[in-house]
């Protein structure tokens, strides 16, 4: 039931996302060792938000969303949106819900269509999407 | 917050119980039984449910510890009990990986892996709450059947469908208390590498560092763990230890600005 499986995948993509940072971060003037809590948090909500960002631009994911009638750059700006604890809470919920099959794959393909589903308010698959109608 | 007297209830509740059906209730295909070996019976002391389930696991990982040293760090006299918080805590604070679990899915997934697991059980009723910690050492569906030990010289036998109940009014909250170089069966990767930066921070640097080693082994394409065991051995102040460390986590990822930070600094700290 690795939670990293799906991290996996976003870890290599992530790397790309970590070079725009290195740029940023590396002139840091260091007065003691940077501790471990805070990278974890950082590394492990980007590697999971850019294991999602890079599902729903698939072609195969953005030909569902457009049969939807749903505007793929519009998917991803709601997608962008979502917190870290959100995104956390969504992955923990998939996780518990794909039964431990292996989440990267086709179960994993369904449940971002529902999460792009939910965030446009057509369905309400995960607890967090608070959908007004 | 949840508190507990840690009283003993009997289990009248069995009567009208619908049964257990592993094939609904459970997304895996657990064996019809499971057995933990070598857990010890420990009988509480007054309100010591915590303690002592903690003790009676620690115990079973072959530690020398006592309810009474683990009450010194989780127990909550004005409270009459042990908040869920403490248990985590306190576990931590003796040098041990804890995770939290919340599902029979996990549940039966530890112990089928031969790990004992803490779970928090209302065995009264939702009005009259009656708190109290156990630990399951085993199951067996056919006969209906979950061992828990509860504090008591005796084995606690529990009907799925009872212990379900006082489960799930306890929020299906479980604790898999073990020690660092052994791995639970039911979490994951981040849960882990959270649970391994907590043992940093309430200084329990040894264990820090075993669990990341452990960690390491496990999971070797993650630089975290390699970045942690560096942060674990610099606070032991083994410098070239944790420069290795460091070096490995540069070489899993060189892009990491916080790896050549601290690769710098140790760098630095030992040139200098």
């Amino acid at each position: 039931m690795g939670f990293l499986n799906l991290s996996k995948k976003g870890i290599a993509i992530a790397l790309s996302a970590q070079i725009v940072l290195a740029t940023q971060a590396v002139t840091m003037a260091q007065a003691e060792m940077l501790g471990t809590d805070a990278a974890i948090s950082k590394y492990t909500a980007l590697a999971n938000r850019n294991a999602l960002m890079d599902e729903i631009q698939r072609d195969e994911i953005r030909a569902e969303i457009e049969a939807l009638g749903v505007d793929p750059a519009e998917a991803e700006a709601r997608l962008a949106a979502l917190s870290d604890a959100e995104i956390a809470t969504m992955l923990t919920q998939m996780e518990n819900d794909s039964a431990g099959a292996d989440i990267v794959g086709t179960i994993f393909t369904i449940f971002v269509i529902l999460l792009v589903t939910d965030l446009l308010c057509f369905t309400r698959f995960f607890n967090f999407t608070r959908c007004v109608r | 917050m949840k508190r507990f007297a840690c009283l003993l209830a009997l289990c009248w509740l069995a009567a009208c119980a619908p049964p257990f059906d592993p094939d609904e209730r459970l997304s895996f295909d657990a064996p019809t039984r499971a057995q933990i070996e070598g857990v010890p019976l420990i009988q509480q002391a007054d309100f010591f449910c915590g303690p002592t389930s903690i003790a009676m696991v620690m115990q079973w990982a072959g530690a020398e510890i006592t309810q009474e040293e683990v009450a010194a760090l989780a127990f909550s006299p004005g409270a009459g009990g042990t908040y869920l918080a403490d248990m985590i805590g306190s576990s931590r604070r003796l040098g041990q990986l804890a995770v939290e679990i919340d599902n029979f899915d996990q549940l039966l997934t530890e112990v089928t892996a031969g790990h004992p697991v803490i779970v928090f059980q209302n065995l009264g009723f939702s009005v009259v709450p009656v708190w109290h910690y156990g630990v399951v050492t085993g199951y067996d569906f056919a006969r209906d059947e979950v061992y828990l030990n509860s504090g008591q010289q005796d084995q606690m036998v529990m009907p799925f469908a009872v212990f379900e109940r006082t489960w799930r009014r306890g929020d299906y909250w479980g604790l898999v208390v073990l020690p660092p170089d052994q791995l639970p069966a039911s979490a994951g990767e981040a849960e882990v590498l959270s649970a391994a930066a907590a043992l940093e921070r309430v200084a329990q640097y040894e264990a820090a560092e075993t669990l990341y080693e452990t960690g390491a082994a496990n999971w070797p394409d993650n630089w975290l763990w390699q970045f942690g065991l560096g942060n674990a051995r610099y606070a032991q102040g083994d410098l070239r230890g944790a420069r290795q460390a460091l070096r490995r986590a540069r070489s899993i990822d060189p892009t990491i600005p916080e790896v050549r930070a601290n690769l710098a600094f140790v760098e630095s700290e030992i040139g200098g």
